[in-house]
Order: structure tokens, then sequence, then C-alpha cells
């Protein structure tokens, strides 16, 4: 088992159930001990390739993926739907996935409803607009906000 | 990162809430963004960018300056 096997599970989960799996879970399904699963959970958060919930295991963030529901819905052409951490991470579901979808999101200022869509592997045009508050440097001082 | 309806939303938002303007761009390059950092993440072996990969992504999708270094 390595980490990246650890990674693919969790990734795989999140896209079946949009649930992540607990150290327990992953440990039984890839047939390894807890104690390996958890150092490969610590390990991954460390390298930021997943962030948890503060002073827990509990997966938050498994880039592009969120385990939790979110404002960036990537809905896709089969009809099955994602949450992305923010806009960006929900078109990278997208990407990800290799596959035609819509980011459902709002506008941040006046909630009203914005839809980017891909098709074909390009974005259709928008008059939608993206905001980076945080310079690049310091995204990681606060990945939530970010 | 969010998503506004236009430039007037982001300079109300930030007005609102007295935050600098940061960087303003398009979900085109949004979307030249998203399809290198995510796209590949369901590979085996697939790896974190170095920060020179990643500035490298940033000007792919036309994001240069002080703003993209890391």
């Amino acid at each position: 088992m390595t980490d990246d096997d650890i990674r693919l599970h969790l990734l795989r989960e999140l896209i079946a159930s949009g649930a992540a799996p607990s150290v327990g879970d992953t440990a039984a399904a890839l047939g390894v001990s807890a104690s390996d699963a958890a150092a490969a959970y610590d390990r991954l958060g460390a390298n930021r390739v997943i962030v948890f919930r503060p002073g827990t295991r509990d997966v938050l963030m498994a880039a592009p993926l969120s385990a939790v529901p979110t404002p960036h819905v990537a809905r896709m052409a089969d009809g099955r739907s994602h949450y992305g951490n923010c806009v960006w991470d929900a078109l990278g579901v997208i990407a990800m996935l290799g596959r035609d979808g819509d980011v459902d999101t709002v506008c941040t200022d006046c909630d009203a409803p914005l839809t980017l869509a891909v098709r074909g592997g390009a974005l259709a045009p928008t008059d939608a607009v993206v905001h980076f508050a945080v310079p690049a440097a310091r995204w990681w001082e606060n990945i939530v906000f970010t | 990162m969010l998503v506004f309806r236009s430039e007037e939303h982001v300079n109300r938002w930030c007005e609102m809430r007295g935050l600098d303007r940061g960087a303003v761009f398009t979900p085109e390059q949004l979307w030249a963004l998203a399809k290198p950092w995510h796209g590949k993440r369901l590979d085996r072996g697939w790896k974190r960018f170095t920060p020179a990969e990643a500035e490298g992504v940033f000007a792919g999708a036309g994001l240069t300056g002080p703003f993209w270094h890391l």
C-alpha cells in the first residue's frame, strides 16, 4: 500500500458516494492496518494533498472534491453531481472526470445563480468574473478561506 | 477564490468589507488553470506541482506578476 493508493481510494470513494471514508474504512477496503492507513492520511495531510477537519483525521477536502456540501456543484452530463471546494475545484472535477458538465454556483456579492458550462472541453462564454483576494504565496495560510 | 456576476459586483463586495481588490480574471482563465491543476488527479503517481511548475501553470493561463509568485 502506498500513499497514492490511499489518495486514489479517497477520490474514488468521494466520486462514488460523496463521502470521504474514515481511516478504518480505508484500512478495511485496502487490506492494511488502521495504523498504516492513519499514517498515510497524516502524510497526505502534511503534504497538502488532503485537508482534515481541525483536530481530526476526518477528510474535509481531497482536491478537487469536497467531502461536505458547498455552493460549488459540478453537475455532470451523466446526471451525477459532486461538490468542489471552490469554483476552481468544481471546474477541476469536470476536468478530472473528462466529461461535459456545468458548475452551478452563486455570485459572492448578490447570491444570483451562476452557471459555468463546459462542453467539448471548452468553457462556454460567460459574463462572470473570478476574484482571488489572497496572493498565491499565502493560499495555504488559510486554505478554507482561500 | 470567489466568482461574481461582474467586476462591479467584485468592487462592491470588496468595498463593503474594506478589502483590497485582489486579482480579477475570467472564468476562461480559471478553466485554463483547472485543467492542468486537477485534470490528472485520478492518474496513479500524480504529484503536486512544484512552485516553479505551479507558476508555469499560472503563466499558461495568462496570470503573471507578483500576485502569482510562490
